[in-house]
């Protein structure tokens, strides 16, 4: 357990996430937002960098842990990108969210390379110190950039961010695309649903991004005891550093459930979508590529 | 594959189950609000209500044992048993937690449990898989296979209705030879001493009847503040377990007694001349002062949040430490055996906070309990 702890702390050192990353891998997707300014975009380079945290995890998985192979990750990790399918996928995502921001008069900045992480990591695994300094500091990093509000485009960067003031002094305004944007694009189809559980359970996300896909024109597919807001479950994807093999097992029982409700699957988050996908049997799109 | 298609079919029969309780009788969800206020005031003061249980059932002529852990436990329920060697138990978690029904079997006693999922699993030697349905994990087919080489007598192809039946025979005669019985508590009113227990068989009404001696051991946080509490306690417990109207509820105040001679009090009766009530600790009161964990003891054991989580189901059932197991079992692997591992595989589903009756954040308890796994 130290040691995966060791190499959180010294990925976030070192490269501001909690793997090695190529920022420039992070903000490519941007070139013609503004740099910061009072609403800014926050990304916490999670649909960028999603694809490769399974590689990543099979080496960092508390099951098969071995302080070497953590050692010779950060020279590793370098290596290890996203495909340029992955990346040009996650780049879209974002420049729709943009977009539809925009559409509704919303012109956010970006912080490019300077992005910090949320910490969601550190907080989802009990961190809860770490996560607290990592809060402290990214909380005086908007402070002093001039950040009044900030606008998250998934649901783990959502959550440890609109918790930052359990934990340190934090004044920042906290909302989510979803709750900004309009579902104007007219989609004919039909999908089933995996809810974010965050989003779902913790965040009061559900009813709201329900009723853009519904505006949309598509139909869900749902069966009370596969896609209630009660009996839904996770994908499997948060406990993948922890143990890779249980979260394997979750997915691929998550999907088998959702494939017997159709074969085209919408999720509202980027794990859900990585740890899903290898498992389901037929397309799965995230909301944002869809309805955006 | 056992336990998946084992898993599969509880859920399809129980969580529909609940759902059409809740929505039938609308009742019990004020039921479970008044209910977590009561225990939280017991929680805010649990030492105090401990003594006052202790006044009420020696008011009532039973006899308390207050104790602070499992050795304790083992050993009072020993020195209260002495000689006697035929023992039935009605399902008890709190006795399995302390270990009891091995020790008792390593001193020679002939101990049976008589709960359908608790004779299975004794059969099979293994721990429970769930907090209400001990053998969830067994399918009909496995659980057959268990009978007919325990007790014979089975067809091939038993029905669920021919595998019941040859337990009830089989188990007739150790209720009515029994010189103990030992069950848990749902329940415990501080007010009266005396304990509820809720149940569908019939095996805790022969337990707690038949034999001459009744031993109840429960954790200190079955204690509510009033006897109506504890019938409510009872009545909620029975409805998100997707069992209501429970088949029986069985209160106990004490030994049995009779006043129809000149309307004069003697004791016992037909039932049990001596009750026993022992009080179990283990990291409760410890627990009870800790805001981080509080929370955790109004869990009422109905077993709900299991279903609604992803990782009970991924882990065969094997999420947390026996008996205590899914996500309250989680945060009790941490209060009782200080073992705070299990709670690092909390994936934050959420569904368990949002089914249990008395509102407990599960999640943000085992997110507190990860971070202690870490120092």
């Amino acid at each position: 357990m130290e040691s995966l702890r060791s190499f959180l702390k010294e990925s976030l050192d070192k490269y501001d996430m909690p793997f090695p990353v190529d920022k420039k891998v992070c903000s490519g997707w941007a070139k013609d937002l503004p740099h910061g300014g009072e609403t800014i975009i926050f990304t916490s380079c999670m649909y960028q960098i999603e694809p490769v945290v399974p590689t990543l995890s099979k080496f960092s998985s508390m099951t098969g842990i071995f302080t070497g192979a953590l050692k010779g990750l950060s020279s590793l990790a370098k290596l290890v990108k996203p495909s340029k399918e992955e990346i040009d996928r996650a780049y879209k995502i974002l420049n729709n969210v943009v977009n539809a921001l925009r559409r509704r008069g919303i012109n956010p900045g970006y912080l490019y390379e300077d992005e910090p992480y949320s910490g969601a990591l550190l907080l989802e695994a009990g961190l809860l110190e770490d996560f607290a300094n990592h809060a402290r500091r990214v909380a005086s990093m908007l402070r002093d950039r001039g950040v009044k509000r900030v606008i998250t485009v998934d649901p783990h960067t959502h959550n440890a961010l609109t918790r930052y003031a359990e934990f340190v002094p934090f004044d920042v305004e906290v909302v989510n695309y979803l709750q900004l944007v309009d579902a104007e694009k007219k989609i004919e189809g039909e999908f089933t649903i995996h809810d974010s559980c965050l989003y779902s359970r913790f965040l009061d996300l559900r009813d709201r991004y329900r009723e853009l896909i519904s505006k949309s024109g598509i139909k869900l597919n749902e069966d009370f005891l596969v896609t209630g807001r009660e009996t839904s479950t996770c994908c499997g994807g948060p406990i993948a550093l922890i143990n890779r093999d249980l979260s394997e097992s979750i997915a691929e029982k998550r999907a088998q459930e959702l494939n017997k409700l159709s074969n085209k699957l919408l999720v509202v988050c980027p794990i859900c979508y990585i740890t899903l996908s290898p498992h389901f049997r037929g397309e799965v799109k995230d909301i944002a590529e869809v309805i955006l | 594959m056992t336990w998946e298609i084992a898993i599969e079919r509880t859920i399809r029969n129980n969580v529909p189950r609940v759902y059409n309780v809740l929505e039938k009788y609308p009742y019990i969800l004020e039921l479970a609000r008044e209910l977590r206020e009561a225990k939280l005031e017991v929680l805010n003061n649990l030492e105090s209500y401990v003594e006052q249980t202790v006044e009420s059932v020696k008011r009532i002529g039973g006899v308390p044992h207050v104790v602070g852990n499992s050795e304790e436990a083992r050993e009072v329920v020993s020195k209260i048993i002495g000689d006697r060697k035929k023992i039935v138990m009605g399902k008890s978690m709190v006795a399995f937690e302390v270990g009891l029904r091995e020790h008792l079997k390593n001193m020679g006693k002939e101990v049976w449990e008589t709960d359908l999922g608790e004779f299975l699993i004794q059969l099979a030697n293994e721990p429970p898989s769930h907090i209400i349905a001990p053998a969830v994990h067994m399918s009909k087919e496995r659980a057959e296979e268990l009978v007919r080489e325990a007790l014979g007598g089975l067809p091939p192809n038993s029905t669920h209705e021919q595998i019941v039946a040859r337990v009830r025979e089989f188990l007739r005669d150790k209720f009515v030879n029994a010189e103990v019985g030992i069950t848990g508590a749902n329940a415990i009113a501080a007010d009266t001493g005396s304990i509820i227990l809720v149940e569908n068989e019939g095996n805790i009404r022969f337990t707690t009847v038949s034999p001459p001696l009744h031993i109840a051991v429960a954790g200190f946080e079955k204690i509510v503040p009033t006897l109506p509490h504890a019938m409510m306690e009872a009545m909620v417990q029975a409805a998100y377990a997707g069992l209501y109207p429970p088949t029986y509820v069985n209160l106990t105040s004490g030994p049995s007694s009779t006043g129809d001679i000149e309307m004069k009090r003697v004791s016992p009766a037909h039932g049990p001349k001596e009750f026993h009530l022992v009080l179990v600790d283990n990291g409760r009161v410890r627990a009870s002062k800790d805001p981080d964990l509080r929370e955790a003891l109004l869990c009422i054991r109905c077993g709900r949040c299991h279903l609604h989580c992803p990782v009970y189901r991924a882990m065969d059932g094997k999420w947390g430490v026996p008996p205590y197991s899914g996500p309250m079992g989680s945060m009790w692997s941490y209060i009782v055996f200080g073992d705070p591992k299990p709670s690092l595989l909390c994936t934050h589903s959420g569904g368990c906070k949002e089914v249990c009756p008395m509102k407990i954040n599960i999640p943000k308890v085992l997110e507190k309990i990860k971070a202690r796994a870490w120092s």
